[in-house]
This record gives structure tokens, C-alpha cells and sequence, in this order.
């Protein structure tokens, strides 16, 4: 009985002293165990105020070793620097440039990674830690720098056409805390367990509201391309995708005439339609201010016209227009367009 | 297996239990705190998201100012359910021709742009619709703590949900008391939505704001940066009825102004009460010293900016000063603006008192001079009639005469009582403004058979040193041999343009001038010959104290005369020592782009004289700079000088020095 007694109140102590910090522990634990999967990457660069270095993250015991795709692994010398001061020479086995993506290999063994078939996902609100060496600030076995943060939402950077000036069409997690600094690209973003959620990106403005957007793609999104280029069936390639049609629609096939552009932002309202074309079949009328083109909104007769370049000639065009005070949607479809 | 044997076993499995239990419980305590956070913060998130809504504009200017303005979608809060959304002036700062906002079903509707408050940066929408709409329930301000969670949501990325940032409530009664403060990241991505509590109550509508200036890009620049502002939705719910009938609110103006530019020095005596303004009609003056606005006590400068922070104009608010020992409590009713000073001119120049004459001689006040053409010429003054009284009031100093005229406004009308030899005349003059020309020959400014003979020391006299040993600067001052000071000074500050001028020079040019029109010229010399800097102005002012100290110098007729780079810092003296200087002279350059330029005061006048080439690199900045003082109201003398730039002639610097000598003009 005594001894049982005992027992419990070292039970008891345990636990007393055990719930103190627990919280600390367990961050600082999860900061502990995510460390040594990180690496800084240096190459190319250093002039015209391009950094020559970012990062990336160990993604399996041998030394593959995801990162973005940038003008630093322009380079046949990329070094690479473990968590503990490990210098290697990386060879870049593949990229993929539509998820602004590569995958790097060092000669090692039985080294800490993330298992990028157990990565996770996040929406908004979860709170996140994002790790990367940001302005080349850690050296040698110096660990990486942490911020902390919470998703902001998931978006697509597609449905925002032109507002990046990024090929990357995909979703992605803008974040609220300021990760995307020159040399974090290739970081890692993990959850409050530890568990990976997606890799940082690069320094991004919008051309929307100019400001700087932070942003990390999610790891569902890179899954494929990095087992592609692991099993060698992707071809390293840096060509970077074609974003316009060859044949897009203009304002002249639709018969359109918006009225004089005269303003940097004149708005786009219908000056005249062409009697028989498609948009007289489609029923605009002049003074209907085009607001939408598909989802996307248009600000200006350019902005209307840089639509229109990326839409194929094949294609109906959903338009909205605001006429009066009334929004009215209409759809010229796509073989009447082709008049002659 | 023996018994203690069996024990110690069982003992270690209860053990091992334990720990086990231990660990669990650990993680149990461990994760809820992490998660529930998180989950709290989401379930906030989701219980404001209905009020929040998505705005986009079509058309509108590329630029405000400086800032290029996106075309991004921006947010705004649901305030009531008529289809009233509040948001954030910014995003409409670039004026669009149509505003469209995303309901909760994803519908999107036209919207008007009803109001704008111009005090707290937001603007009031509306959008017609059958659709239910869910008003935000704001969060009682009595209960906001400095440090509890601060959620911002934006509706920017996705149409379909909100995008949020989370941070802490930094401040209250921020920006004058009319915000929070927030370590959210605040960006155009969240302007015009809410930021809510953990309970996703609203604590406040996102904007960007600066302390020190008020327009609605102000603040822009500190976006994402740990510092965001957020106006409390309780104060915009109260301004609602006032906002939904489709008036716009604007800062609430008193119309005074006060001395001091530090905000913790004591709330001082009332320097300007602008005749135009509310304090002035409900009966404030200068030199009252206001001690309680709207009910709070105030004694620092800050505490006056609090208080009148809030406020709109429109609003009565109560005012108490003292002065003297007088109690002065009075209900004021703020302005939208206060309409800029104009000095009514009455179109004479008056003797100057000189010797000992001020109090014995108490008759009136002698014209000197009576402009053509002006109020006083019409009616009928004429050189050396004796000016007694001023709309019943009797004045026996040209100070006095002026003080009487001072509240007046041109156009207005005024009883004179003068007297010519023996005959009385009462005569009216309706008042005009200050004249923009240089004036013909003057005559003399007093009456120099009233001149005792000259007694006691003489101060120096000739190109005298003046010695400030804190500044390493050079100055010295001309002062006419003749000098004596019972015959009021004028001073001229003089700036040399860059590569330093040359002692005998000045001496040829300047000796003659102050030797015939009274003035002493203070020549000030930058530290480096070839620049001035702007952190030299208080050397100038600590040397044109020295010179005002030591010789009675008139306080009317101070002016600063530069040339050049000397030129700019004139105009920078000027406008920023009003309570010195009361004329500036540029020659060869614009007015330099000031963020704000000084209102006109009417107890430190100030008038600009400036020279104009019509083919000088500079002619376009000059006359911006010109439009820009007339539209605030000050006199502006433009001195033609041909196609290019160059100091002025013999004969042109006669003309400035006459207008120098004609600033006591009343």
C-alpha cells in the first residue's frame, strides 16, 4: 500500500510538472524535429540584386530535396547546406516550371525528411509555421528562421489572370504573416503538428491592388510532378507554358465597337454593334458597359481587349453587362462569331 | 512468483500506466489548447462571413496622388438589412463609374455610393435587393482590452469565402480617438471588411489612416506591417441615419489655432481665432485659454486633439476658456471648414510714431500715405488727416487701428472719424484687399522735426558681426550709419544663393537702400558657400532674434529676401517662423512643394513677392507656386523680369524695398 501510495504521488508530480509547459514543449518540439529537414540552397545570382541562394526541404533519406524552380539552379554548381553545417554539391534532377517547382539530389544517406505522401492540408484560419532561410540570414549549421502565421484563405492563382506575373495556375495558401522575402522560396510550411502543408513561393506584387502577396503551394498541387521527376519520366525542362491562345478572339469579329479610349481606365461601354454580327445576335446595344468576361471582371477597354487575347477563337464568350442599373448576362456563341 | 516479487510487478505495470496515462493527458491538455484556438478563431471567422461581402469597381482614375490605385475586388460590411454596406473610402478613392457588390448568394447588384465620411475614411453603399441580408452585430467598445484576439476579414481572393488575418487589438482610441489598433495584417486584401473579436463579433471596420494626415490614401504604406486601423462599428452605427440620408461627414472645425506644434506642451492661450471660424462667433479670442472640450478636461495640446478627434462638423460641442479670471462657457457649433483669412485692407500707410511721441501724442493715428484707387481714397482721406476712431472706436496707434480692423472681412463697411487740421470728418470705407503692386515713391514715414536730439550710446553701426557661437555660420549685420533708435527699423533677412556672397559687394548694393528706406539687412551665410541646408533655418532665426533684441526693429516690416537655392530657404523661413517674418521675396525660384502651407493668419500677415521669367526652366513651378499662395488668400507681388532668370536691377530692387517699406499699410 505504501509503495502504491508512492507511486501516485510521483504519478501525481509528474503530471504537475508535466502540464506546465506542455505548450512550449510542443511547439519548440515540433520546431526541433522540422529543423534538420531543412536546407539552404546557393547557385546562381548575386548581381542586380538577385539573391544567389533560397531554400528547400529534404523529402527523403537520400538526399532528394524539394525547392522552387528559380534562376539560382541556372547553375551546374548548386551547393547545398544541411541543418548541420553538411556541405554538398546538389545535381538538379529535374523541374517542372508550371508549378514553379524542382528537385534537387545529394549524396547522403539516412538523413530526416518529410514524406510528401503524409503532407496535409490547411483552410483558413489554421495556424501554420513557415520555415526558410529568408535574406540568406542563417549560415553554415545555423538553423533556419521561423515565422509564424495563419492561412489567410486558399485561392487560385488561375482565376486571376494576369494579376501574377507567375505561370503557375493552381491553388495556392496566401498566408498573414510575411514569409516571401527574397531567399524563402523553396521553404517549407507545416501545421502546429508538425505535419508538411506546402512549399513557399516566391516574391509575388499584385498587379491588382500592388501590393506584395504571400503565398505557399500546397503540396497536393507538387505531389506528381516531384514522384514524375523521382521515377525519371519527367524531362528537365525550363520551358515555360504559353499563356494566350494563337487565335483569340478581337473586337472586331464580334462586330463591337466600344466607344474612343481616351482615359487610362476608360470604361468599356459599347460605342456600336455592327447590325448582323454576333454581338447584334447576341442582343448588346450601345451604352451597355461590359462588365464581365466569363468570371473575370474588366476595368477598361484594354482590360477587355487583354480578355478577349486569352480567350480561344472557338469558344462562347459570356459576357456581363450592366445596362441602367441592371446587370444583364449574355453569350455570343462561337460560330457566329467567325463571320467573314 | 513470490509475493513482493508479484507487488514490484504490479507496481511497474500501474507505473507504466501511469505514464502512459500521463503522456495521453499531456497531448489531451496540450492539443485542445493549440486547436481550440484555432477552431475558435476559424468559428469566428464563419459567424461574420455572412455580413461580409465582396465589392468591384468599374472605371475610375489609374492614380490618386502618388499612389497607383488597384482594380482588385475590396470588402465590405453589412450594417443593416435594407442593403446598407459600410466600407472602407479607399477602395473608392480612385472614383468609379460603377460599383457592383457580391450578396451572400453569390448574386452580384449594382450598388450607389451614398455618403462618404470624410473624418473616418469610410463609405456608405447600397444596393437594392429581395435577398436577406445578415447586419454585423458589433462588439460593445466597453469591453475591448488591449491584447484579446483581433480577426481580420477581407473577401478579396474568393468570392466564395473570406480570407483572414490574425492578431491582437495593439491600441484604442487611436488616430485622435477615432480608431483601434490592430497588429493584423491590414492591406487593401481587408479594407472596408471587419475585424471581429473571438466570438466574431465586429470590433471595427478596416481602414488605412495616419495620424498626421487625413486623406484616404494616407496610411496606405504601413500595409501588412503590424500596424492597421480599425473605426468601431458601435460609432459607425451611430452616424448611420446621419450617413443613409446622404450627407457626407466631415471633421468637426473650431477655427482656432494655437502657438505651440508640440502635442505635449500645455494647452496655451488661443493664438488665432480665424474671424471666419465657430469658435470666433460664439465669442472665443485670442489669447483665451481653453481648459474643457465636450465635457473632458484639458490641459496638453494632445488632450485637445482627442477630444475634438471624434467630432464632426455639424456637432455642438460645449467649449469652456478662461480669460483672466473670466469663465467663458459657450456651445460651438463645429465647422466643415474654416474659410481662409483675408486681410481687409484699408488703403493707407500711417506716420510712424517716432522719440517719445506714442503715448503724449494721443490724438490719432497720421496718414502717412492713401493709396489710389483704394477704399480710403473713395472715400476721401487724404495724406496727413488724423485717423481718431474706427466704427466708434478710438485709436491712437497704427497697432490699434489695425487690431480694430482685423475681424473685419472686405467688403465690409466701416464708420472712419478723422480730422483734417481743425475740421472733423466721418466718412465710410468699404474695405477691399491687399494690394498686389509695388507702390509708387512714398513719402517720408515720420516726421523728423519730432526727433529729439540723439542721446546716449549709440549702438554699432556699419557691417557689424553677429556672433551665435552654437553655429558654426558666419552673419553679420548692415546697419545704416545713421541709425538711431527712436526711429523704428525695418529688417530684411538676406539668403545668398549658392557661392556665398561678397562683403564690399554687399555693402555697395544694400548701404544705400537701408541708409533710405530704415532697414537694417541681416546677412546670414550658409556653413557650406555652395548649399544651404533646411537644418540652417534655426541659425537664421537664432540671428534675426539677436538683430530684433538688439535694435528696436519694427515687427511689421520683417521680411526675408533670397536668391536662388537662397530663394527656397526663404520661402522655408518664412512659412515656418509666421510669428517673425512678414514678407518673403523670392528671386529665381518656386515655392518650394511644402506638404501644408500655414493658413493666412490674421495676426501674423504675411505677403509673397516673387520674380517671374516667361522662358526660365523654373516658369511653370513659379507660377504653381503662385496659384497656390492666391488660392489661400495671401497678396502675391510678381515682378516681371523678361525671358530669363536673373537677380534684379538698381531699379527693381528700389521697387522691393518701397513694397518693404509699405508693410505697416493698414
Amino acid at each position: 500500500m505504501k509503495f502504491a501510495t508512492l507511486q501516485r504521488l510521483l504519478v501525481f508530480l509528474l503530471l504537475a510538472f508535466a502540464a506546465v509547459d506542455v505548450r512550449a514543449a510542443s511547439l519548440a518540439e515540433v520546431i526541433d524535429t522540422t529543423q534538420p529537414k531543412m536546407v539552404k540552397i546557393y547557385g546562381a545570382g548575386g548581381f542586380n540584386r538577385l539573391e544567389a541562394y533560397q531554400s528547400g526541404f529534404l523529402i527523403s533519406a537520400e538526399g532528394h530535396i524539394a525547392t522552387a524552380w528559380s534562376y539560382v539552379l541556372d547553375t551546374d554548381y548548386i551547393t547545398v547546406t544541411l541543418n548541420d553545417g553538411r556541405r554538398f554539391e546538389a545535381k538538379l534532377l529535374g523541374a517542372d516550371p508550371r508549378l514553379e517547382l524542382a528537385v534537387l539530389k545529394i549524396e547522403a544517406t539516412e538523413l530526416p525528411y518529410f514524406d510528401l505522401n503524409a503532407a496535409t492540408t490547411a483552410d483558413s484560419g489554421t495556424r501554420v509555421l513557415a520555415f526558410s532561410n529568408l535574406f540568406g540570414v542563417a549560415t553554415g549549421d545555423e538553423p533556419a528562421s521561423v515565422q509564424h502565421g495563419v492561412v489567410a484563405v486558399k485561392t487560385q492563382l488561375d482565376a486571376r489572370r494576369g494579376v501574377f506575373e507567375t505561370p503557375y495556375r493552381g491553388s495556392v495558401y496566401v498566408l498573414d504573416a510575411m514569409t516571401n522575402n527574397p531567399g524563402a522560396a523553396g521553404g517549407a510550411l507545416i501545421n502546429q503538428r508538425g505535419e508538411l502543408v506546402a512549399m513557399l513561393g516566391k516574391e509575388l506584387r499584385s498587379a491588382q491592388n500592388n501590393i506584395w502577396l504571400n503565398y505557399a503551394l500546397p503540396i497536393e498541387e507538387l505531389r506528381g510532378s516531384v514522384s514524375q521527376i523521382l521515377e525519371g519520366k519527367f524531362r528537365p525542362t525550363t520551358d515555360v507554358p504559353k499563356l494566350k491562345p494563337d487565335e483569340s478572339i478581337d473586337l472586331a469579329a464580334l462586330g463591337l465597337v466600344l466607344i474612343p479610349d481616351v482615359l487610362e481606365r476608360t470604361p468599356p461601354y459599347v460605342d456600336l454593334v455592327r447590325g448582323g454580327s454576333a454581338a447584334a445576335t447576341a442582343g448588346l446595344r450601345p451604352d451597355d458597359l461590359i462588365v464581365f468576361v466569363g468570371e473575370n471582371l474588366v476595368h477598361s477597354c484594354q482590360g477587355f481587349r487583354d480578355e478577349l487575347a486569352h480567350i480561344e477563337r472557338s469558344t462562347p464568350l459570356k459576357l456581363v453587362l450592366m445596362r441602367g442599373q441592371e446587370l444583364v448576362e449574355v453569350e455570343v456563341p462561337a460560330a457566329e462569331r467567325d463571320l467573314p | 512468483m513470490s509475493r513482493p516479487f508479484r507487488k514490484s510487478w504490479i507496481a511497474r505495470l500501474l507505473f507504466a500506466v501511469a505514464v502512459w496515462s500521463l503522456t495521453t493527458h499531456v497531448r489531451a491538455a496540450d492539443q485542445p489548447l493549440v486547436e481550440l484556438e484555432e477552431q475558435a478563431i476559424k468559428a469566428a471567422v464563419e459567424r461574420v462571413t455572412p455580413s461580409v461581402v465582396r465589392i468591384e469597381t468599374v472605371g475610375g482614375l489609374e492614380r490618386v496622388g502618388e499612389l497607383l490605385v488597384g482594380t482588385g475586388p475590396t470588402t465590405g460590411l453589412v450594417v443593416d438589412s435594407e442593403g446598407y454596406i459600410i466600407s472602407s473610402a479607399f477602395n473608392f478613392a480612385q472614383k468609379p463609374d460603377s460599383i457592383l457588390v457580391t450578396l451572400p448568394s453569390g448574386k452580384r447588384q449594382a450598388a450607389q455610393l451614398v455618403s462618404t465620411d470624410r473624418s473616418r475614411l469610410l463609405v456608405l453603399l447600397k444596393v437594392e435587393t429581395d435577398e436577406p441580408l445578415a447586419p454585423a452585430e458589433a462588439a460593445p467598445q466597453s469591453e475591448v482590452r488591449v491584447g484579446q484576439w483581433a480577426i481580420a476579414v477581407g473577401r478579396t481572393f474568393e468570392a466564395e469565402r473570406p480570407n483572414a488575418s490574425v492578431g491582437i487589438i495593439s491600441a484604442k482610441d487611436r488616430i485622435w480617438s477615432k480608431s483601434l489598433q490592430t497588429d493584423a495584417k491590414i492591406s487593401p486584401n481587408n479594407y472596408g471588411g471587419p475585424l471581429v473579436d473571438i466570438r466574431g463579433r465586429v470590433l471595427g471596420v478596416l481602414v488605412p489612416m495616419s495620424p498626421q494626415e487625413t486623406e484616404e490614401v494616407a496610411g496606405v504604406e504601413w500595409y501588412d506591417s503590424g500596424i492597421g486601423f480599425a473605426v468601431p462599428l458601435e460609432t459607425v452605427l451611430r452616424n448611420l441615419p446621419r450617413m443613409k440620408e446622404g450627407k457626407d461627414l466631415h471633421t468637426g472645425l473650431l477655427g482656432v489655432s494655437f502657438k505651440a506644434s508640440d502635442l505635449n506642451a500645455k494647452v496655451a492661450e488661443i493664438a488665432v481665432a480665424a474671424p471666419t471660424g465657430p469658435a470666433f462667433k460664439a465669442g472665443f479670442r485670442k489669447g483665451d485659454r481653453i481648459v474643457e472640450v465636450a465635457g473632458q478636461a484639458v490641459e496638453r495640446h494632445a488632450q485637445l486633439k482627442h477630444a475634438m478627434g471624434p467630432l464632426y462638423a455639424g456637432e455642438n460641442v460645449r467649449v469652456v476658456a478662461l480669460r483672466g479670471d473670466e469663465r467663458i462657457d459657450r456651445e460651438v457649433t463645429l465647422a466643415e471648414k474654416i474659410d481662409p483669412y483675408v486681410t481687409p485692407f484699408l488703403g493707407i500707410l500711417p506716420m510712424r510714431p517716432v522719440g517719445k511721441t506714442e503715448e503724449g501724442d494721443a490724438k490719432g493715428v497720421a496718414i502717412r500715405y492713401v493709396y489710389p484707387d483704394s477704399p480710403a481714397a473713395k472715400a476721401g482721406l487724404q495724406a496727413g488727416d488724423l485717423v481718431q476712431s474706427i466704427a466708434g472706436t478710438k485709436v491712437t496707434t497704427p497697432a490699434q487701428l489695425r487690431e480694430q480692423l482685423q475681424p473685419l472681412a472686405p467688403g465690409e463697411s466701416v464708420a472712419i472719424e478723422a480730422l483734417r487740421g481743425e475740421q472733423a470728418l466721418l466718412v465710410n470705407a468699404e474695405l477691399a484687399t491687399l494690394p498686389e503692386s509695388v507702390p509708387d515713391e512714398l513719402p517720408p514715414a515720420y516726421d523728423s522735426a519730432a526727433l529729439a536730439a540723439a542721446e546716449g550710446a549709440k549702438p554699432a553701426t556699419g557691417l557689424v558681426p553677429i556672433k551665435l557661437p552654437e553655429f558654426e555660420n558666419a552673419c553679420q549685420a548692415l546697419v545704416p550709419d545713421d541709425f538711431r533708435a527712436d526711429v523704428p527699423h525695418g529688417l530684411v533677412i538676406w539668403l545668398h544663393a549658392p557661392g556665398g556672397s561678397k562683403d564690399e559687394e554687399l555693402v555697395a548694393l544694400w548701404k544705400p537702400l537701408c541708409e533710405k528706406y530704415d532697414f537694417i539687412l541681416l546677412a546670414p551665410k550658409s556653413a557650406n558657400a555652395t548649399r544651404w541646408q533646411p537644418t540652417e533655418l534655426g541659425f537664421v532665426r537664432r540671428a534675426a532674434d539677436a538683430v530684433v533684441k538688439t535694435y528696436s526693429i519694427d515687427p511689421t516690416r520683417i521680411a526675408v529676401h533670397g536668391h536662388q537655392a537662397g530663394a527656397t530657404m526663404a520661402y522655408l523661413f518664412g512659412v515656418t517662423n509666421i510669428d517673425l517674418v512678414r514678407a518673403v521675396a523670392a528671386v529665381d525660384s518656386p515655392l518650394p512643394r511644402l506638404s501644408q502651407l500655414p493658413q493666412p493668419d490674421p495676426v501674423n500677415r504675411q505677403a509673397f513677392y516673387t520674380t517671374q521669367a516667361t522662358k526660365s526652366e523654373q516658369s511653370a513651378a513659379v507660377e504653381a507656386g503662385i496659384d497656390r499662395l492666391r488660392a489661400l488668400k495671401y497678396p502675391v507681388v510678381v515682378q516681371p523680369i523678361g525671358e530669363q532668370a536673373r537677380y534684379l536691377t538698381a531699379e527693381e530692387l528700389n521697387g522691393l524695398m518701397r513694397w518693404l517699406d509699405s508693410l505697416d499699410r493698414i
